[in-house]
């Protein structure tokens, strides 16, 4: 139920974070969604260290160059929403709504006219300074990507978090598979030639402050810090959303070169 | 009306002999505990699922524009409860299913969370619509579940009243229509274990089989119609299962399916409205059509003398040895179409409209437009210019035989250059046929009749005449290319001896 702050506009608590490690961030989502009742906006401006982050049903064999990130000692991640898998470093910026079910008005709580609120929501942040849509479920700037999506909708209350490519490094991108499963306007491109950096385009507080802005417009704010949060937290909650094991990686990787070297055999006949 | 493409007659049905069908991909019960990662993907579901759908299922009307992460559940029948996995947005056609949250025998409540499924970014939570217990679980973590398909049984304590959703609520605002289930009896085979369709349930029901006695020779153990008239026949309840076999598919593919009379007083007959959401084929034929609409189209019609085509089918027939082989009109018809297309190339084509571009096809990979239980199809021919009239008899045949089992391969249905429509098989003088996209004509030909015609000096003879109606782009051909083209084929069939003259 949206609590109101001025009239007809409910309440939302705003977090700013910076550098929080993503498997904190994701955590304290989760807990949010799941166990509060209030509406919340959280920024984290960068997270400390480039770390995978897998949708709820991604397969390490499929969408990671395992060798690769065992090498680099990258952590992996599985998130509780779903969607795709995304390399986040100091250079990603993100940006997360949790709100109750009808928060919003007009918004139904189903993914469609979730992304498509927020695809609104980002139109008036980008106003004048991109060719900015909302592609399929992707941020594009034309046609190049800089901010990816995904919800998870419960029975009372929905999340939405983006993770936005402020900046990459190239090499990072090495270790992330072509996905199965593409939007139909990426075509055959690779990561390369299909993601943008939104550096060039804005600085990074022109971005967030622009996006505040955006979200005063549907809820009344509220700034809220993380200690506060973490004082009056559930600690019966247990996330889902977790680090994978080393094993685990290991394991992929055995059964990805055990494909490869089935699939070289089965041709070879 | 396009007498070709006329949607199936639908079955009727008393709301109490409908059952859903039960998903055909799990066979064991599920361990909900499993999470995602953990679960295996046996159970992955493949292939087309819309050949098993019964399209004649009725579903509870739901507005396309409401989405309903509330699993919106079948009349409740004596108490057991199909319920499926809604619509959760608009082009979301499926879901991966992540988790249980009930396992079989859970009593839940009215908006407890059941399940969470995974459509594209989102995860979502499905909430039950109705109070009740776990019958049966469906479907396992990891399996892709189509928006539709039921995925658990419940067993409801009291009959429960149907809501209708309606265009802007919220989940919890709904309009209410009450919906009187039919009296019925709750027999052992409504409720028990196997694995069978609504059709093979009434049909053990009409001749006082107990399913659990039968033993099922489909996938996963599913008992087929096949199964329970076998089972019957062994009892001595019939005389002979192939002829309820033969008259019951002959009956699905002229397009009508009466499963059961209905003895007046034991099953009341229902007028209420029945929504039928489209799948497979005939959820094709929707986005076909619809295109195939914004073609301009003109059609020609004429009328061919096929006393020369049955006296050729009848010495085919009459010195056939192989007993597989059924000599019809039809692969005579194929090829003298073939050899009409050799000198009309233009008929043979597609059109690319962004492009201003016709293509014009090298093989003749001529469509045969069949009529199945799960709607219309179109399997080809490939290479008709190739292929003798024997070789094509046996290839006709086989298109035939896998449509109306519903295993046609896409192969099978891709690559087609021209499409023939045998709407005379079924009855009438000829239709006014739709395009088959891209190609660029369609025949559509009548029944062949006996009609009097007139000689020169006005005395009578009898002729068996067949209407043919073709339907052509505009865009692309013109009245005359299609007239001389339709000379052409005539003349094959009119004078078969041409045929040879052209042989190669």
């Amino acid at each position: 139920m949206g609590i109101p702050g001025k009239i007809g506009v409910p309440m939302m608590n705003l977090v700013r974070l910076k550098g929080v490690p993503i498997l904190q961030q994701l955590h304290l989502e989760e807990r949010l969604l799941r166990t509060s009742s209030h509406n919340w906006c959280i920024i984290n401006d960068g997270t400390n260290q480039p770390t995978i982050v897998m949708g709820v049903s991604g397969k390490p064999a499929e969408l990671l160059e395992i060798e690769s990130v065992l090498c680099d000692q990258i952590p992996v991640v599985r998130r509780f929403t779903g969607g795709g898998t995304v390399l986040v470093d100091p250079g990603t910026i993100f940006v997360t709504f949790i709100c109750n079910k009808d928060a919003v008005a007009g918004v139904q709580p189903y993914p469609q006219p979730i992304m498509s609120w927020s695809g609104a929501l980002y139109n008036k942040v980008f106003q004048g300074i991109g060719d900015f849509h909302l592609r399929e479920n992707d941020y594009v700037f034309g046609d190049r990507k800089f901010g990816g999506n995904a919800q998870s909708i419960t029975k009372n209350r929905w999340i939405h978090h983006t993770s936005f490519l402020w900046d990459y490094e190239v090499r990072n991108m090495a270790n992330l598979k072509l996905p199965a499963r593409v939007p139909e306007y990426r075509l055959a491109r690779g990561h390369l030639e299909f993601i943008c950096r939104m550096k060039d385009y804005l600085p990074r507080s022109v971005f967030i402050d622009r996006t505040i802005e955006a979200t005063k417009t549907h809820f009344s704010l509220r700034s809220t810090d993380l200690e506060a949060i973490e004082t009056s937290a559930n600690t019966k909650f247990c996330p889902s959303t977790r680090l994978l094991t080393m094993q685990e990686l290991e394991t992929a990787a055995k059964f990805a070169s055990q494909s490869k070297v089935s699939l070289s055999q089965s041709f070879s006949l | 009306m396009m007498i070709s493409r006329r949607i199936l007659i639908l079955q009727k049905r008393s709301f109490s002999s409908v059952r859903r069908i039960l998903c055909p991909y799990t066979s064991q019960t599920p361990n909900p505990n499993l999470s995602p990662a953990q679960a295996s993907a046996s159970f992955r579901s493949a292939g087309s699922h819309s050949s098993i759908l019964h399209f004649n299922v009725p579903y509870i009307a739901v507005n396309r524009s409401f989405f309903s992460s509330h699993a919106v559940a079948d009349l409740p029948v004596g108490g057991i409860v199909d319920v499926p996995l809604a619509q959760t947005g608009e082009g979301i056609a499926e879901c991966e299913l992540l988790k249980w949250f009930v396992q079989e025998g859970d009593q839940i409540e009215e908006f407890q969370p059941i399940c969470e499924v995974q459509s594209d970014k989102a995860t979502i939570e499905i909430t039950s619509r109705y109070k009740g217990k776990v019958a049966q679980i469906l479907y396992v973590p990891g399996d892709i579940v189509k928006v539709g398909e039921t995925l658990l049984k419940i067993v409801v304590e009291e009959a429960q009243v149907l809501t209708h959703v309606s265009e802007n609520p919220t989940p919890t605002q709904e309009g209410l229509k009450n919906i009187k289930p039919c009296d019925s009896e709750l027999t052992k085979n409504d409720i028990c274990e196997v694995l069978s369709t609504p059709a093979v349930r009434n049909l053990a029901k009409q001749h006082g089989v107990d399913l659990n006695d039968v033993k099922g020779t489909g996938k996963d153990g599913r008992i087929l119609k096949e199964d329970v008239l076998q089972y019957a026949f062994q009892k001595g309840s019939i005389k002979d299962p192939s002829a309820s076999l033969t008259s019951a598919s002959r009956r699905q593919f002229l397009g009508g399916e009466e499963d059961h009379p209905h003895p007046s007083g034991e099953v009341p007959w229902s007028y209420e409205d029945k929504t039928v959401p489209l799948r497979g084929f005939q959820r094709t034929m929707v986005k076909s059509m619809s295109m195939a609409a914004k073609v301009p189209h003109f059609h020609y019609v004429d009328e061919i003398n096929c006393d020369a085509l049955v006296e050729l089918k009848s010495s085919f027939q009459s010195t056939n040895s192989d007993p597989d082989v059924k000599h019809t009109f039809l692969p005579t018809l194929i090829k003298s179409l073939s050899m009409a297309l050799s000198k009309y190339p233009l008929m043979n084509s597609c059109f690319n409209d962004e492009l201003l571009e016709v293509i014009l096809k090298g093989s003749h990979n001529i469509g045969i437009a069949m009529a199945t239980s799960s709607g219309l199809v179109v399997p080809n021919i490939k290479n008709v210019q190739s292929l003798s009239i024997l070789e094509i008899t046996k290839e006709l045949s086989r298109l035939q035989k896998l449509a109306l089992d519903n295993k046609l391969n896409p192969v099978d249905i891709c690559g087609g250059t021209i499409t023939l429509s045998n709407i005379g098989a079924i009855g009438g003088k000829f239709g006014s046929p739709l395009l088959n996209l891209p190609e660029v004509s369609i025949i559509a030909i009548g029944r062949i009749q006996k009609v009097p015609q007139f000689t020169d000096d006005g005395n009578i003879y009898p002729a068996s005449i067949m209407t043919v109606n073709i339907g052509a782009d505009h865009r692309v051909l013109d009245g005359a290319t299609v007239a001389r083209f339709c000379g052409e084929w005539k003349q094959f069939i009119e004078k078969p001896e041409l045929l040879m003259l052209h042989m190669k």
